[in-house]
């Protein structure tokens, strides 16, 4: 077959009508794609008279979608004149995302930060200074310690949004059978390691609490410890303390708790061994209330034992773009978000973390709920609450920790050892 | 015998390929999505799928977007690779090479600079800015440009003795015999488009744009998540790429067993 031939064959076939049909196809698309595009934000914000505040969340994906929209519904009838429109993200791509707009300009009006990435943006001038609308404004329904916290230089750059509290979990049924005592909140390390290794037993562990950062950090405030030295220069965990700290937390993995090696990487493995009424103690935080409505044993919840109290609460809050042009707006619905009594109701009911706020009547019917029948240990762990250490390299200083942690546990460097170098690199990026 | 040996080794490999399926498949039907003997088998994680997402929406886009994306590139590719192949024009090589080069730079670099580039040209949170950065595509340029090479100039020639400009010869010399290069880019660009997940992050706001990705993503929670959940979507989201596979697949074979006949 010759060339010439070929051609005239591919010409003979039509080709080129289906060839033009096929372009015509593609340009059609593109125009589809370019033309239908625009989101329905544009054609909101362009309604007469009407703002709209932009509102960016990892808190509420995937499973208050729903409860949020409720919040925004009452928002927006106490506020005719300004539309909310929520954009989520999940809580690990969040800040990428985040970031990526504060960058390029184009942040929303409001967004969500917790307490650990609050620091590095407040720092880094992304916040609005919120100062001139709370100093009109009266701030005593939230809890004192909550608006104090994100403060930075004495301007507030946020408002909590909400908070969670770790505590420690335990399996009634298991202690019954090993017959130990339930946990108070008197007791101590000691008290919980000796319960511990009664409890371990056949196919059961007698408790788990992670060898990490955030553990760590905690732990070493029940030693009387502090992760920084009292200017903040230096990190100051490789003393005694915090020696004391992480060989608590190591006297668990391999003893009366699964190894790192036991768990291989499994995720929620913790979450289904208690689940399963294979693990006695656990120290995990509020958030697990809801996955555990029908597991078929009695638990309760008690604060986290120690000597010196000191807990682990994580806070949510919520700020204004340094560019927003609705900062009016923008205040309003996050005075709204978080301390409306819609919001409190909403979070209460739906086990949504909890409102920040002061009034016990927030909470009212949350300790009531069972279970755990003692709900009350989550207000000792907020009054014992130990800040989590921010800096503004953050995700590096933990995993710094962590990982001095993990060469302690396998055994290939002392802990003491550990903890200096750890120590001495963390203090390296402060400066 | 050997020919037992050679099916017993490929059934092995066969199976250890297929492995995380088949554990994402039971991962899906199983209550908290840990796989344990005996099998509990229940759809409930596919019900609680759709009811924590607007599934049907999210799939929706993700073809559309795919589908778009790679037509684009396969024409805007195709046509490149055809100038570089075919004209001779000054810096030519050099251009060529530039472009070539532009693949050495990972997305995140590129990130912020092109979200403000969108943001520049209001395309933030539309499908155009979803689908504009990847309509050009160097790679789909070398790769095609390659196969563009391979179809012998002769045909051009002749054509040219018929009267054809360079539009007839591209349209309908050359690109018909680069239809097996076309179908594997075609692959390769739904994949990439099917699988993206920072730009669209990125660029989208709006739930109602969202693509799978950003989806099965957005069902981990910030200290929780169910897994159950998370692996009926992996599976839903993997069903229509594998189709699209097999079927493209069958396709690049028939095309380079019928080129080969030539």
């Amino acid at each position: 077959m010759t060339a010439n031939s070929l051609f005239h064959m591919f010409h003979q076939e039509g080709l080129m009508s289906r060839g033009r049909k096929a372009m015509a196809a593609f340009a059609l698309v593109a125009l589809v794609a370019t033309g239908c595009a625009k989101g329905s934000a544009t054609q909101e914000s362009s309604a007469a008279g009407k703002t709209t505040v932009k509102y960016f969340t990892f808190s509420a994906a995937p499973d208050h979608v729903t409860d949020l929209d409720k919040i925004v519904k009452a928002f927006e009838t106490a506020n005719p004149t300004i539309t909310v429109r929520v954009e989520t993200a999940p809580y690990a791509d969040y800040f990428t995302k985040l970031q990526t707009a504060v960058a390029g300009g184009a942040a929303p009006d409001t967004f969500e930060l917790n307490y650990e990435n609050f620091v590095s943006y407040a720092t880094s001038g992304a916040l609005m200074d919120m100062s001139a609308e709370t100093a009109k404004d009266d701030l005593s329904a939230y809890a004192a310690k909550s608006v104090e916290a994100f403060k930075r230089d004495g301007k507030q750059f946020a408002l909590p949004a909400s908070y969670s509290a770790v505590v420690l979990f335990y399996n009634k049924d298991l202690f019954d059978k090993a017959g130990v005592d339930y946990p108070t909140a008197d007791w101590t390390w000691d008290d919980e390691l000796a319960a511990a290794r009664k409890l371990t037993a056949e196919g059961v562990y007698g408790d788990f609490q992670p060898v990490q950062f955030f553990e760590f950090y905690k732990t070493l405030a029940q030693a009387g410890g502090s992760f920084f030295s009292g200017d903040g220069k230096q990190a100051t965990f490789d003393r005694p303390e915090g020696v004391a700290a992480a060989k608590f937390l190591l006297a668990k993995p391999g003893t009366v708790m699964p190894t790192v090696a036991d768990i291989g990487g499994t995720p929620d493995f913790d979450t289904n061994l208690f689940k399963k009424g294979k693990l006695a103690m656990w120290h995990n935080g509020i958030w697990q209330f809801a996955g555990l409505k029908d597991v078929p044993f009695d638990w309760d919840v008690v604060v986290e034992p120690a000597s010196t109290k000191a807990s682990a609460v994580f806070q949510n809050a919520v700020a204004v773009s340094a560019t927003t042009k609705n900062s009016a707006a923008a205040y309003k619905w996050l005075r709204f978000l978080t301390s409306s009594e819609v919001t409190a109701q909403t979070r209460v009911a739906t086990s949504w973390e909890l409102p920040p706020l002061a009034d016990p009547k927030a909470y009212a019917g949350y300790f009531e709920q069972t279970p755990p029948a003692n709900r009350k240990a989550i207000l000792q762990a907020v009054d014992t609450a130990t800040p989590t250490p921010v800096i503004a390299r953050q995700q590096e200083m933990q995993d710094i920790v962590t990982k001095a942690l993990e060469r302690a546990v396998s055994g290939k460097s002392k802990v003491e050892d550990a903890l200096r170098e750890a120590a001495k690199e963390v203090t390296a990026l402060i400066k | 015998m050997t020919n037992r040996l050679i099916y017993a080794g490929l059934t092995v490999v066969g199976l250890v390929m297929l492995g995380p399926f088949i554990w994402t498949f039971l991962a899906s039907t199983t209550e908290g999505g840990v796989v344990s003997w005996p099998l509990d088998p229940s759809l409930a994680a596919y019900g609680r799928l759709l009811d924590t997402m607007p599934f049907w929406r999210i799939l929706i886009n993700s073809v559309m977007v795919a589908v778009v994306s790679t037509a684009l590139q396969v024409v805007t590719s195709a046509m490149a690779a055809y100038a570089f192949a075919r004209l001779r024009f000054q810096g030519r090589d050099a251009v060529f090479v530039v472009y070539l080069a532009t693949l050495m730079i990972p997305m995140q670099v590129l990130v912020v600079p092109l979200f403000i580039e969108m943001k520049t040209f209001d395309l933030v949170d539309t499908y155009a800015g979803l689908i504009a950065p990847t309509i050009a595509s160097a790679f789909g340029v070398f790769f095609l440009r390659q196969a563009a090479r391979q179809v012998p100039r002769e045909l051009d020639e002749a054509a040219v003795m018929d009267g054809a400009g360079h539009i007839k010869i591209f349209a309908f010399v050359v690109l018909p015999l680069m239809r097996p290069a076309l179908a594997t880019f075609a692959i390769f660009a739904f994949m990439a488009s099917w699988n993206a997940f920072l730009w669209p992050l990125v660029i989208l706001r709006s739930p109602e744009f969202m693509t799978l990705p950003l989806g099965l993503a957005n069902l981990h929670g910030q200290f929780t998540t169910e897994w159950d959940v998370v692996m009926a979507g992996s599976v839903v989201s993997v069903l229509p790429i594998l189709v699209v596979y097999v079927l493209a697949q069958r396709h690049v074979i028939a095309s380079v067993a019928r080129t080969g006949l030539k």
